[in-house]
C-alpha cells in the first residue's frame, strides 16, 4: 500500500489485544555480573514458558515503545534484578501505574512509568502488573552471576509461575 | 534531571582561563544522547559573549583497537553507540573493504543501505517524537514536568503512537536482518553474513503501510506547528555556512553508497564526489581545550571558518532531489523555505521527518526488488592494501572510518570522523546566538534555558559517537579564588 492510500494513523483499536497474552519484559545488562540474570530468566522461559500464551522480551532497559506490548496483554511481569534487597532474595510486587508523570525522562522507564505510558498513549493497562527481582550480589564488569543469584534461579521461575497461575485463577472466578 | 547552576567566578571554573564576571552553567543538558555541559560567560554589562557547549567523556575507541585483526573492527566500532550502531558498522565494513580491495555483491549492497535507512527511521524517531516533540507540542516556556514523552503522551497520544511505531519499524528491520535490535553483527567486511529470506522480506512488506500512516501525521503536524517558532527558527543556529554530506552519482539523496558534497551558504558547489580515501586532503581536525569532541573543518577555509553542518539539514541542502516520490514532493517544499540552501537548523527536524519518508519508500523499493533474495552476499579477500577508509550516511551526519593495518592485518592506527564532532562548531555557534538572544544578566528563566538546550537538541548530537581522543587531548584546568585571581592551574597536552 502507497502512503495516499493510507486513511490515518495507526489507532488504538489496530493494536491486538490478546487477552491471554502474559508479557515478560526481562530487563539487564549482560555485561554486569549479576544485572545480566534478566537474560537468563528470559532464556529459560522462552525455552520453557509455563503459559501458552506467553511472550518474553528481554531488554537492557524499558523504554517508550515497550508502552505498546503491555498494552496488548492480559498480564504483563517485569523482571529484574535488584541493587537493594539482599542477594539471591526473591521479591515479588504488585505494579500500578505512576499516579503521576515523571518530572524528568531521557531515555528509560520504571515499570510504573511504563503502565502510565501505556495508559496514556493506547488507553489501556494489563490487567495485573507484577515486578519480580532477584537480589544481586555483584555488578561489577564480568559476564558471570554470583552463586547465590544462580541459585535464586529456580525460586525466581517458580515465582513466574506462581503470578501467572494466581491470574488465571482471578480470571476464572 | 537537569540542574540548573549559576556559579559566580570564584567558583572552580573546569574551562580554560576566563575571565568572567559571571558563569552560568547547564549541566547536564537534557533530552540527548550522552551528557554535555553548556558553559556561557557573561561580559561586565551582563550579556552573554562566549558560549562552550562542552562533552565531558572521553571513549578511547581509536587507540584501543590498535593490534586487533582488520575484520573485527566492524564488531567492534559498532559498540561505540547503541542508537546508531549500524552506519559504524557499515562505515567500518567499507573501510575493510578497501584494505582487502574487494567490491561486494550487489545484493549485499542493497541490504546494506536497508538496513542503514531502518536504523534512520529509528534513531530519527527517537529524535523526533521522544526528545523534540515535547517542545514543539507544549511549547518552550512550559512546564519542564509536563515537557517530556509524558507530556506528549496525555496532550496528543496519537503523535506518540506514531513515533512509537516509527521506531518500531525500523528496529524491527534491524533485528530481522541482524537478528538483534542493536549491535546487529550481520554486516561484515565483504558484505553480509547471510542472505534474505522470503519470510523476513514479506514481513517487512507487510510493516510498511503502518510506517507511511505514521510520518504522513507527523509531517502534517509538524506543518501545523512550525509557524508558531518563528522566534526560534531564527535564532535557533540559524547562520551562513558550508554543509557536507553525500551524494548518490545523480546528486540526490544517498546514505549509503555516494559520494561527499561540500556546499557553501550560496549553494556553490565547493567540492564534489570526494571519495573516503581523499577526505583528509581537505578536511582537518581542531582540538579544543574545554571538550573532548573534535572540531573537523574544510582545511581550505581554515579553522573555524571551514566548519560546517552535517546531518539532515545539510543532507537536503546538498541534494538535488531525493530519488522517491514522496520525498521529492516534500523536498521541493522544503526547498522553498529559503532562496539557496535552508540555514536555520531548526529545520533540521523538519528535515530527519523528511528524511524518515525517504527511508520508507527506498525500504519498500528495496525489499519489492526480486533481486533482494539473491543468495551470493559476501565477498572474501585477506590483506591487499594497508590502508582503507569508508564512511556512510548515520542518522546525524556523515561518518568516516579510517584505519591502517600492517601485513598481518593487525590495525596499526585508526580514526574516526563523527557526524557529532562535525556539528560541534555549529552548535557552540547555535549557542551563543540563542543565548545573546534569549539570556540577558544573571537570571535565566526556565524557557530561556530550554531554548538554549533546544538548539543543541537540533543537531541530535549523540556524544557518546563523538568523544574519541585525538593525540593528547589538551585539557586545562583553573581553580579561580575569591578575588577572582588564579589559584592552581593544571594543564595536559
Amino acid at each position: 500500500m502507497r502512503f495516499a492510500e493510507v486513511s490515518g494513523p495507526l489507532l488504538i483499536e489496530d493494536i491486538a489485544l490478546d487477552p491471554r497474552a502474559i508479557q515478560i519484559l526481562a530487563c539487564g545488562n549482560t555485561l554486569r555480573g549479576d544485572d545480566g540474570v534478566g537474560s537468563r530468566i528470559a532464556a529459560l522461559l522462552e525455552a520453557s514458558p509455563p503459559s501458552e500464551g506467553m511472550r518474553v522480551t528481554f531488554t537492557a532497559q524499558l523504554l517508550p515503545e515497550h508502552a505498546e506490548l503491555v498494552s496488548a496483554a492480559d498480564q504483563v511481569i517485569f523482571f529484574d534484578c535488584s541493587a537493594l534487597t539482599p542477594a539471591g532474595t526473591i521479591s515479588v510486587l504488585p505494579v500500578e501505574p505512576a499516579a503521576n508523570s515523571p518530572t524528568s525522562f531521557t531515555h528509560y522507564l520504571d515499570p510504573a512509568m511504563l503502565l502510565r505510558l501505556a495508559q496514556d498513549l493506547y488507553g489501556r493497562t494489563p490487567a495485573g502488573a507484577t515486578l519480580i527481582t532477584i537480589g544481586g550480589e555483584s555488578f561489577e564488569m564480568n559476564e558471570e552471576l554470583s552463586s547465590s543469584v544462580t541459585a535464586a534461579i529456580p525460586e525466581a521461575l517458580d515465582a513466574v509461575r506462581l503470578v501467572c497461575t494466581a491470574r488465571e485463577h482471578e480470571k476464572h472466578q | 534531571m537537569a540542574a540548573y547552576q549559576m556559579s559566580p567566578a570564584s567558583a572552580v571554573l573546569e574551562h580554560k582561563e576566563i575571565n568572567l564576571s559571571q558563569t552560568l552553567t547547564i549541566d547536564p543538558v537534557t533530552r540527548l544522547e550522552g551528557h554535555g555541559k553548556i558553559t556561557l560567560k557573561t561580559n561586565e554589562q551582563g550579556e552573554v559573549s562566549e558560549a562552550f557547549f562542552s562533552v565531558t567523556q572521553v571513549r578511547g575507541f581509536e587507540k584501543f583497537c590498535e593490534g586487533r585483526p582488520f575484520y573485527e573492527m566492524p564488531a567492534i566500532m559498532a559498540r561505540i553507540c547503541g542508537i546508531c550502531p549500524v552506519s559504524h558498522l557499515i562505515a567500518s565494513a567499507k573501510a575493510c573493504e578497501e584494505i582487502m580491495a574487494v567490491t561486494i555483491p550487489p545484493t549485499a549492497a542493497k541490504l546494506r543501505r536497508a538496513l542503514n535507512l531502518a536504523q534512520t527511521v529509528q534513531s530519527h524517531a527517537l529524535s523526533f517524537f521522544y526528545l523534540a516533540s515535547p517542545d514543539l507540542l507544549l511549547g518552550m516556556d512550559a512546564d519542564p514536568a509536563q515537557r517530556n514523552i509524558f507530556g506528549v503522551a496525555s496532550a496528543r497520544p496519537e503523535l506518540g503512537r506514531a513515533g512509537i511505531g516509527l521506531r518500531r519499524f525500523g528496529q524491527h528491520i534491524i533485528e530481522l536482518l541482524g537478528h538483534k535490535r542493536i549491535h546487529a553483527g550481520w554486516i561484515t567486511p565483504g558484505g553480509v553474513t547471510e542472505p534474505l529470506s522470503p519470510a523476513k522480506r514479506d514481513e517487512i512488506l507487510a510493516s510498511i503501510p503502518e510506517a507511511y500512516a505514521n510520518i504522513r501525521l507527523a509531517l502534517a503536524w509538524y506543518k501545523t506547528v512550525a509557524d508558531g517558532f518563528r522566534e526560534e527558527i531564527e535564532h535557533f543556529a540559524n547562520f551562513p555556512g558550508p554543509f557536507l554530506g553525500m551524494v548518490g552519482d545523480d546528486g540526490g539523496l544517498e546514505f549509503t553508497d555516494g559520494k561527499l558534497r561540500l556546499i557553501d551558504a550560496e549553494g556553490n558547489v565547493l567540492l564534489d564526489k570526494l571519495e573516503a580515501s581523499h577526505f583528509e586532503d581537505y578536511f582537518g581536525e581542531a582540538v579544543e581545550p574545554y571538550s573532548y569532541m573534535k572540531f573537523p573543518y574544510y582545511k581550505p577555509l581554515g579553522y573555524p571558518e571551514g566548519s560546517y553542518r552535517v546531518g539532515p539539514l545539510a543532507r537536503l541542502n546538498i541534494a538535488s532531489h531525493a530519488g522517491t516520490p514522496l520525498a521529492d514532493v516534500e523536498m521541493k517544499e522544503f526547498k522553498q523555505l529559503a532562496h539557496g540552501p535552508v540555514l536555520g537548523s531548526f529545520f533540521y527536524h523538519y528535515a530527519r521527518l523528511i528524511d524518515i519518508l525517504h527511508g520508507i519508500e527506498m525500504i519498500e523499493q528495496i525489499f519489492s526488488d526480486p533481486t533482494i533474495l539473491d543468495t551470493q552476499v559476501r565477498a572474501t579477500a585477506g590483506v591487499n592494501r594497508l590502508e582503507g577508509s569508508g564512511f556512510a550516511e548515520a542518522p546525524r551526519g556523515t561518518l568516516l572510518h579510517h584505519y591502517k593495518v600492517d601485513e598481518n592485518g593487525q590495525i596499526a592506527w585508526a580514526n574516526l570522523i563523527i557526524a557529532t564532532g562535525q556539528n560541534n562548531n555549529a552548535m557552540n555557534r547555535g549557542v551563543l546566538q540563542a543565548a545573546q538572544r534569549y539570556v540577558h544578566g544573571d537570571q535565566i528563566p526556565e524557557g530561556m534555558l530550554n531554548r538554549v538546550e533546544a538548539v543543541i537538541r537540533t543537531f541530535d548530537p549523540c556524544l557518546s559517537c563523538s568523544t574519541h581522543a585525538y593525540g593528547q587531548m589538551p585539557l586545562i584546568v583553573t581553580l579561580v579564588g575569591p578575588d577572582g585571581g588564579t589559584l592552581d592551574e593544571v594543564r595536559r597536552g
